[in-house]
C-alpha cells in the first residue's frame, strides 16, 4: 500500500498560509469527495486545524494531491510550494503518530490535538473515504498517542500560568476539595486561576475588588461570595489560596498582615499567589511558616522548567513512535498480498531447484538418456507438489486479503514459510 | 563434619532479607534515575517477604514455647516486621509511593541489624532478670509505639523536604506528597505512637519497681526514653493547644525520633 501525506504546519507556513489553505469542516465532506476523484486515492483523510492542515491518502500521486490543493482553494502552486512538506509510507506514518501524540504541536504534548484527529477521522468516515488501509493506521496512530500519554511525562506538568497554580495548590493541599479561594482584584488571569482551582474541587470562591459591582460580577461566574474591599481583611482567614492581582502600586498583603492571618488560621496553611505587576504582597511573607507566596515570575520559572522537562519527554516518545512505525510498517509491509505470494513462490521453487541439484549424482551411473528422462519426471514431480502444496495457503491468503485479521494471517504464513520482508 | 544450618527461623529471615532488597534496589535506583523505577515489583517482593518473615517469627515463638522478644536480634526482627505492616498499610491508605523510598531501605537495615544480632551462642537462654511476665506486655508496646513513631518521621521528614521546596521555588519535579497530607499521616501516627509508648514506659515502670524498687529510676536507659516522651508530649500539646503544625511540628517529631534510636541503642546495666 501507498501512503502519502501533504501539508502545511505552524512549523512551516505562516498563519497567512494556514488559514487560506484550511478546510471548515462542513465543507470536509465534499472536499474528500473531490479529492479521491482527482487524485486516484483509494482513501484519504483532510486535518484541518489552526495549527496545520494535512492530507493523508492511500495510493495516491503525491503531485496530483498537491494540485487538489491548490485547485480548491484557488492558490497559485508556487506561492505554497515552499511551505509544504510531503512524506511517503514510513514517513508519512511517522509524521502522523507525532502529530496525534502531540509532538509535532506548538505546545508541546497539549492534549487538544488527538480529539481535532479523532475529528477528522470521524468525518472521513462519515464521506466514506477510509477503507482498510487508513482504519488501521488511524487506530493505531491513536493507540500510539495514548501510549505516549501514558508512559512519558509529556503531557503531565502545568505549562501555563493558571495550571502551574493548581499544580503547586496542590502540592500543598493535596486534595483541592473543600478548600476556599479569595480573588483579591479583578483580572483575567486571576479569573482562570480560580476557574481552573473551582474545576479541581475548590469549593467557595471570595471576591474582593475596589469597584464593588465588578466584584459582583466575577462572583457570580464561581457562584461565590462578594465582599466590599474594605472588608476583605475580615474575611481572608478562611481563605486557602489567595489569588491577588490589583493595581495596587504597594503591597496589599504585608508581613504584618499575613502573620496575623496565619495567627488565626492556627498555622493552617495558606498559598498566596501573587500575579499583580508590581506586586501585591510582600515577597518577606514567604519567610513566614506554613505560608506560601508565588508571584508571577516565580510562577513563569515554574512553566520553564516544566516546559524543559516535557522536551525530555518527548525524547522518549520519540523512541516510542520510532518503535510503533517500524512495526507498523512492517505490518503493512505484509498485508500486501502479492508480493508475498510472490516471495512464497520463489522461496520454494529455491529449495526445490537445489534439492534436485543436490541428489543429481544419484542418477550419475544411468546412461545419458536415461538420466535426461529420469530428471524431467522429478523435474515434473517435484514441480506438481510444490504446486498441490502451495495451492491451499495461497488461495487462502488471495482471499484473507481483504479481511482485517488478514494482516496477520499473511504475517502467520510468511513465518511459517521464512520469508523475510524485502 | 558438615557445615551446621542455622536454624530454621534465621533462615527464614534471611529469605525475608533476601525479598527486602528488591525494595532496597528500587529505592536506589529511584533515587539515581530520579524516575520511579522497580516500584511495583518491590511492593510484591516485600509482601512475600514479610510472608516469610511473619514465618521466621512465628516459627521462633513456637521453638521457644512464648512469643521471642528477649534477644535483642528478636526485638529488631518483630521491629522490622511491623515496620513493613505499618508501611504496608499506609501505602495502601494513602497510595503514595514515595514513602516507599524511605520505608524500603529503613526495612531492610532494620532486618539486616536483626540478622547481624542474631548470635547462636547465647539464642536459647532467656536473661535471669528478663524472666517476668511483664516482658510480654512492656516489649509488644514499646515496639509498636516505635514504628508507629517511625512511620510520624517518615512523614515529617517528607513534609521538610516539600517545604523546603516550596518555600524556596526550587522547580522540583517530584513526586512527594503534599505537606498537608504528610502532616496528617505524621499526626495520625502520633496519635497512635504516643499512647503505646506511654503505655510501655508505664509497664517499665511498674515492672521495674517490683523488680528492684525504686533504684531503676537513675538509670540512663530509663532517663533517656522519659525525656524522648516529654519532647512527644510537648508536640502534641502545643499542636492542641497552640495549632502548632507544619515545619516545627515536623523538626520536633524528628527530634523526638532521634531520641528514640539513641534510647534504643543506648546498653545500660539494668535495661537491655
Amino acid at each position: 500500500m501507498e501512503l502519502a501525506l501533504i501539508g502545511v504546519s505552524h512549523k512551516t507556513a505562516p498563519v497567512e498560509i494556514r488559514e487560506r489553505l484550511a478546510f471548515p469542516s462542513d465543507k470536509i465532506c465534499a472536499a474528500l469527495a473531490s479529492l479521491l476523484e482527482k487524485t486516484h486515492a483509494a482513501e484519504a483523510m483532510i486535518l484541518s486545524t489552526c495549527n496545520r492542515v494535512e492530507i493523508v491518502a492511500r495510493g495516491p500521486d503525491a503531485d496530483l494531491v498537491r494540485d487538489f490543493i491548490c485547485e480548491y482553494h484557488q492558490i497559485p502552486a508556487d506561492a505554497i510550494a515552499k511551505h509544504l512538506y510531503s512524506y511517503q509510507n514510513a514517513e508519512a506514518i511517522r509524521h502522523l503518530f507525532r502529530v496525534t501524540s502531540s509532538l509535532d504541536s506548538m505546545m508541546l504534548g497539549e492534549p487538544q490535538i488527538l480529539g481535532q484527529v479523532k475529528e477528522a477521522y470521524r468525518l472521513a468516515a462519515e464521506a466514506g473515504a477510509i477503507g482498510s488501509g487508513l482504519s488501521p493506521l488511524l487506530d493505531r496512530a491513536f493507540a500510539v498517542a495514548k501510549r505516549v500519554r501514558s508512559e512519558t511525562g509529556i503531557s503531565q506538568s502545568a505549562v501555563s500560568i493558571s495550571f502551574a497554580a493548581v499544580e503547586l495548590a496542590r502540592k500543598i493541599f493535596g486534595d483541592l476539595t473543600g478548600k476556599t479561594v479569595m480573588i483579591i482584584g479583578a483580572s483575567k488571569m486571576g479569573e482562570l486561576a480560580a476557574k481552573h482551582l473551582k474545576r479541581n474541587g475548590v469549593a467557595s470562591v471570595l471576591v474582593t475588588n475596589r469597584t464593588f459591582e465588578r466584584a459582583v460580577e466575577i462572583a457570580k461566574i464561581f457562584e461565590g461570595a462578594a465582599i466590599p474591599f474594605e472588608h476583605f481583611m475580615d474575611h481572608i482567614d478562611h481563605a486557602d489560596i489567595v489569588i491577588s492581582s490589583t493595581g495596587a502600586p504597594h503591597f496589599i498583603i504585608t508581613k504584618q498582615l499575613a502573620e496575623q492571618v496565619i495567627r488565626n488560621r492556627k498555622n493552617k496553611p495558606v498559598f498566596f499567589i501573587d500575579i499583580a505587576v508590581p506586586r501585591d504582597v510582600d515577597p518577606a511573607v514567604n519567610d513566614l511558616d506554613n505560608v506560601f507566596v508565588y508571584d508571577i515570575d516565580d510562577l513563569q520559572q515554574v512553566i520553564e522548567s516544566n516546559l524543559k522537562e516535557r522536551m525530555k519527554e518527548a525524547g522518549r516518545a520519540e523512541e516510542i513512535v520510532d518503535r510503533e512505525v517500524r512495526a507498523f510498517y512492517t505490518r503493512m509491509q505484509a498485508r500486501d498480498v502479492a508480493p508475498t505470494i510472490v516471495q512464497l513462490r520463489d522461496s520454494v521453487e529455491k529449495v526445490r531447484r537445489e534439492e534436485i541439484e543436490r541428489h543429481r549424482r544419484l542418477l550419475r551411473d544411468l546412461p545419458p538418456e536415461q538420466q535426461q528422462a529420469a530428471l524431467a519426471a522429478v523435474d515434473q514431480v517435484t514441480q506438481s507438489l510444490m504446486n498441490k502444496i502451495l495451492h491451499h495457503p495461497i488461495s487462502q491468503m488471495k482471499e484473507m486479503s481483504g479481511d482485517p485479521q488478514g494482516a496477520e494471517f499473511i504475517e502467520t504464513v510468511r513465518k511459517i514459510f521464512n520469508i523475510k520482508p524485502q | 563434619m558438615h557445615a551446621i544450618l542455622p536454624p530454621m527461623h534465621v533462615q527464614l529471615l534471611g529469605l525475608a532479607l533476601g525479598l527486602y532488597s528488591v525494595g532496597l534496589l528500587h529505592s536506589v535506583l529511584t533515587v539515581l534515575r530520579k524516575k520511579q523505577t522497580l516500584f511495583k515489583p518491590a511492593v510484591i517482593a516485600t509482601i512475600i517477604g514479610f510472608g516469610f518473615h511473619a514465618a521466621s517469627i512465628t516459627v521462633r515463638a513456637y521453638e521457644l514455647r512464648t512469643f521471642a522478644v528477649t534477644q535483642p536480634h528478636e526485638s529488631f526482627s518483630l521491629f522490622a516486621a511491623l515496620a513493613v505492616l505499618a508501611f504496608l498499610l499506609v501505602y495502601w491508605k494513602y497510595k503514595i509511593p514515595t514513602i516507599g523510598s524511605f520505608a524500603f531501605p529503613a526495612i531492610f537495615v532494620m532486618t539486616f541489624v536483626a540478622m547481624l544480632t542474631y548470635n547462636s551462642q547465647d539464642s536459647v537462654p532467656i536473661p535471669e532478670m528478663l524472666r517476668s511476665r511483664w516482658v510480654y506486655i512492656h516489649a509488644p508496646l514499646v515496639i509498636l509505639g516505635y514504628v508507629a513513631l517511625f512511620i510520624a518521621f517518615s512523614a515529617a521528614v517528607l513534609y521538610l523536604i516539600q517545604e523546603r521546596e516550596l518555600k524556596a521555588k526550587r522547580v522540583f519535579h517530584n513526586r512527594l506528597p503534599s505537606l498537608e497530607i504528610c502532616d496528617d499521616l505524621a499526626y495520625r501516627s502520633l496519635a497512635i505512637g504516643f499512647p503505646l509508648m506511654t503505655l510501655g514506659i508505664l509497664s517499665g515502670a511498674l515492672w521495674a519497681q517490683q523488680q528492684w524498687g525504686a533504684g531503676w529510676i537513675g538509670d540512663s536507659k530509663i532517663l533517656l526514653a522519659f525525656l524522648t516522651w516529654l519532647i512527644y508530649l510537648l508536640l502534641i500539646n502545643y499542636r492542641l493547644i497552640a495549632g502548632w503544625r507544619g515545619k516545627k511540628a515536623a523538626y520536633m517529631v524528628v527530634a523526638g525520633f532521634v531520641g528514640v534510636l539513641v534510647t534504643f541503642s543506648f546498653q545500660s546495666t539494668i535495661h537491655p
